[in-house]
């Protein structure tokens, strides 16, 4: 059986187009207007290192009302639900610790110093905040008795409405259906409104012109943007404190790493001699295949880095922690191992008397199937892990969400980052491991110069 | 020719005796958790000029005989300065010993206005229902992995094969808590990373035996299992040597280069780490292959 030949430019194209993805990866593409830097494209210095790498915030939350008791289930529910808040703003890598007998929940998130995009105090605030959703009758608050919270809400989601652009879509279970039921015939047989209140602020006041609504949903209209309405969701999801959270401003610190001050520089220098042991032992043992597999090994890591950034625009940047990096680690292990099991098969066939094109085509194809195994079996443990560990209303969760539901939203960021990285990275190695060692390979083995099977680690004397 | 059995007696031997040499240590030197995980207590002092984390570690070790760690802080207005000395476990902290390590800060630092900014006393970071969830996340992987090997490897009996590899997995597993344990080292997040790179290490190098197994099996039909395992594990043995000392020596040139550098805490990731994966090696070849071997033939018998 001939595969098809590949013609000796693809070696180059891919190269380059590795070398590209992997220079901007790395470097980013920036401007510098004066001292103000404008990204194009994010680059590794932009990723946001956890705090065991670079250190980051501490805040101590304190009840905000004196003299009411506060329950220990109090105090974990206020845990979860910050918890879930700290994953909704991004951020994976959290410490939230309780102290019952102070009352005070410590609550320690990773800041990097000159990051302008993401504002410490604004985000304390919002763990804060008591995330009350408060539906009131008339045009304000003002009669000071909600006809129904939070609480009755099953789920929200932020949708697009032709009509209305983004609005926040709420699913009620029975009590709130009744509630709201008789709420808005009121209104509509009155001709007034009804309000909807976050904590103190008025999200949204609307008319009933249509009718009572009776089904179990309601929407809220507030000329949302898109991140708005998705914020707003999700904070509504997240549920609500069981009392506002206040922090002492004299206790907000910042926090170096807890793996050392000199973790991150540390961390990249042994992370780049590793790497490049590995490659030397690659080249060492397969040669012209070991050079292949250095260049698919970068572009994995490229690719990897890119997709933490926040290089590609749809993929929001990500907190990186220590088992991120492990996860990291693991797929580059798995990258190896994929050009590893390849690159024996075809010193195999060598050893069968095959010509170079010959060697090289089965012993892909006789690779393909371990690699694709092992490769799938890796990629179940990172969802299952994403799935039990991440927020519960992401894409994966929904899928284990009948299992997991019966333990309560207990999220664990640091797990969940593993995973994530661990996930793209295993793609990243059948893109890169798979098929573009492949085509590389095949490639350079046509031109003059590598038409040795001893480059590959076939016998000198073979032809 | 060797025998499966034989192969499997001395794996199993050789791990007995780790995990056996690592449970001693835990039961007679203590497994020591991270803050994270048993909670603890934290006491901050703030002062003023400069102190360097070496002196201020090396003082608070003379007034306290327990394992601690220290973190240095800043007020994000950047006028207070504070250091934060962590101990794990409950009753971590004695009134008493406070003061002996407060007099002894205050006397070694007479310029810097040593002064106790906060004492807490708080519970593990790590919620109750993390362990209930850890354990049903290992049980649905579990399952979903027989599902997926059964499937593929149906013509070799993929779901006995499939439980055996789980059975090298655990065994992987504890030998990085045995490496926890025989080294000394804090069980903490970069454990937690250890235990979840393991994972998918240890099903990926037994999946390539049972992939060999099975090409080996559409080849030469006529080998008996035993035969057939042979063949395999030598088939595949190349590259679990050169994938294991690479990734190995990757790892131990993390941890050495994070040594010359000061940088300790890696220590509690890489030890761990490289143990378990020459354990993934060893196992998928001396245990994993071995037992389903020696099941299929007991079973076929």
């Amino acid at each position: 059986m001939k595969s098809k030949r590949v013609g000796k430019p693809i070696f180059f194209v891919i190269f380059v187009l590795i070398l590209a993805l992997t220079y901007t990866a790395f470097f980013g593409i920036h401007d510098y207007f004066g001292d103000k830097k404008q990204s194009y494209i994010k680059g590794a210095e932009d990723i946001r290192w956890g705090i065991d790498i670079s250190g980051g915030v501490e805040a101590v939350f304190s009840p905000d009302k004196e003299g009411v008791e506060i329950t220990k289930d109090d105090m974990a529910s206020a845990k979860a639900i910050i918890e879930t808040r700290l994953v909704n703003l991004n951020i994976t890598d959290y410490e939230v610790y309780l102290d019952n007998a102070n009352h005070q929940v410590i609550v320690r998130f990773p800041r990097t110093a000159g990051d302008d995009d993401f504002d410490p105090q604004a985000a304390i605030k919002e763990l804060g905040a008591s995330a009350q959703l408060q539906f009131f009758e008339g045009d304000d608050n003002s009669s000071g008795n909600p006809f129904m919270t939070g609480e009755v809400v099953d789920k929200a989601t932020g949708v697009y409405e032709q009509e209305h652009g983004w609005v926040v879509s709420l699913e009620l279970n029975s009590k709130g259906a009744e509630a709201f039921g008789t709420a808005t015939a009121n209104a509509y047989k009155n001709g007034t409104n009804i309000s909807i209140y976050m904590d103190e602020t008025n999200i949204s006041t609307a008319s009933c012109s249509n009718g009572a609504i009776t089904g179990g949903s309601a929407i809220i209209y507030g000329n949302f943007t898109q991140d708005q309405a998705v914020d707003l969701a999700n904070k509504i999801n997240a549920g609500s404190l069981p009392f506002a959270l206040t922090v002492d401003d004299s206790k907000l610190q910042i926090i170096s790493p807890s793996l050392g001050s000199d973790a991150l520089r540390v961390m990249v220098i042994a992370g780049s001699i590793a790497f490049g042991v590995v490659c030397l032992l690659m080249l060492i043992r397969y040669r012209v295949h070991g050079f292949v597999a250095c260049i698919a090994l970068l572009g994995q890591l490229a690719g990897t880095i890119a997709c933490i950034s926040g290089y590609f625009p749809n993929a929001s940047s990500f907190t990186l922690t220590v088992p991120g990096i492990a996860g990291i680690i693991l797929s580059i292990g798995v990258g190896v191992d994929c050009n590893v099991i390849a690159a024996e098969r075809i010193r195999d066939e060598f050893k069968k008397g095959k010509t170079i094109d010959g060697a090289i085509d089965s012993g892909f194809k006789n690779s393909l199937s371990a690699i694709i195994d092992g490769n799938v079996t890796i990629v179940i443990v990172s969802l299952v892990l994403m799935g039990a560990f991440g927020t519960p209303d992401s894409f994966i969760a929904k899928i284990f969400s009948p299992l997991m539901s019966l333990f309560g939203s207990s999220i664990t960021g640091a797990i969940y980052s593993f995973g994530y990285t661990l996930l793209i990275g295993v793609i990243f190695n059948l893109i890169m491991g798979v098929l573009a060692s492949k085509y590389m390979l095949k490639s350079i083995s046509q031109l003059k110069l590598f038409r040795k099977p001893a480059l590959y680690g076939g016998k000198k004397n073979d032809k | 020719m060797i025998n499966s059995k034989k192969v499997l007696k001395f794996g199993l031997i050789v791990y007995a005796v780790i995990i056996i040499t690592g449970i001693l240590f835990g039961v007679f030197a203590g497994v020591k958790l991270d803050i994270n995980f048993s909670g603890g207590a934290r006491i901050t002092y703030s002062y003023t000029g400069d102190i360097k984390q070496a002196d201020f570690e090396s003082t608070v070790k003379n007034a306290l005989d327990k394992e601690f760690t220290v973190s240095k802080n800043e007020s994000l207005a950047g006028n207070t300065k504070t250091y934060a000395i962590n101990l794990s476990g409950k009753n971590a902290l004695s009134a008493e010993t406070q003061e002996k390590i407060t007099t002894a800060l205050e006397e070694k630092f007479k310029d810097n206005k040593i002064e106790l900014y906060d004492s807490n006393s708080v519970s593990s970071s790590v919620a109750g229902g993390f362990f209930a969830k850890s354990i049903v996340a290992m049980v649905l992987t579990a399952v979903l992995v027989v599902i997926y090997v059964g499937i593929r490897f149906k013509n070799i009996g993929g779901v006995s094969a499939a439980l055996t590899a789980l059975c090298a997995l655990v065994l992987d597993l504890a030998i990085t808590f045995c490496a926890c344990s025989i080294f000394r080292l804090q069980i903490d997040s970069n454990y937690m990373a250890v235990v979840l790179t393991i994972l998918g290490y240890s099903l990926n190098d037994t999946i390539v035996v049972y992939d060999r197994v099975r090409e080996n099996k559409k080849y030469y039909p006529q080998l008996s299992l035993n035969e057939n395992m042979n063949r395999s594990i030598k088939g595949v043995l190349t590259r679990n040597i050169v994938t294991s000392v690479t990734t190995v020596v990757a790892v131990i040139t993390i941890i050495v280069v994070a040594e010359i550098y000061g940088l300790t805490t890696l220590r509690t990731f890489g030890i761990p780490m490289a143990f378990g994966l020459l354990s993934g090696c060893f196992s998928s070849l001396f245990v994993a292959g071995p037992l389903w071997v020696c099941y299929k033939e007991k079973r076929t018998a």
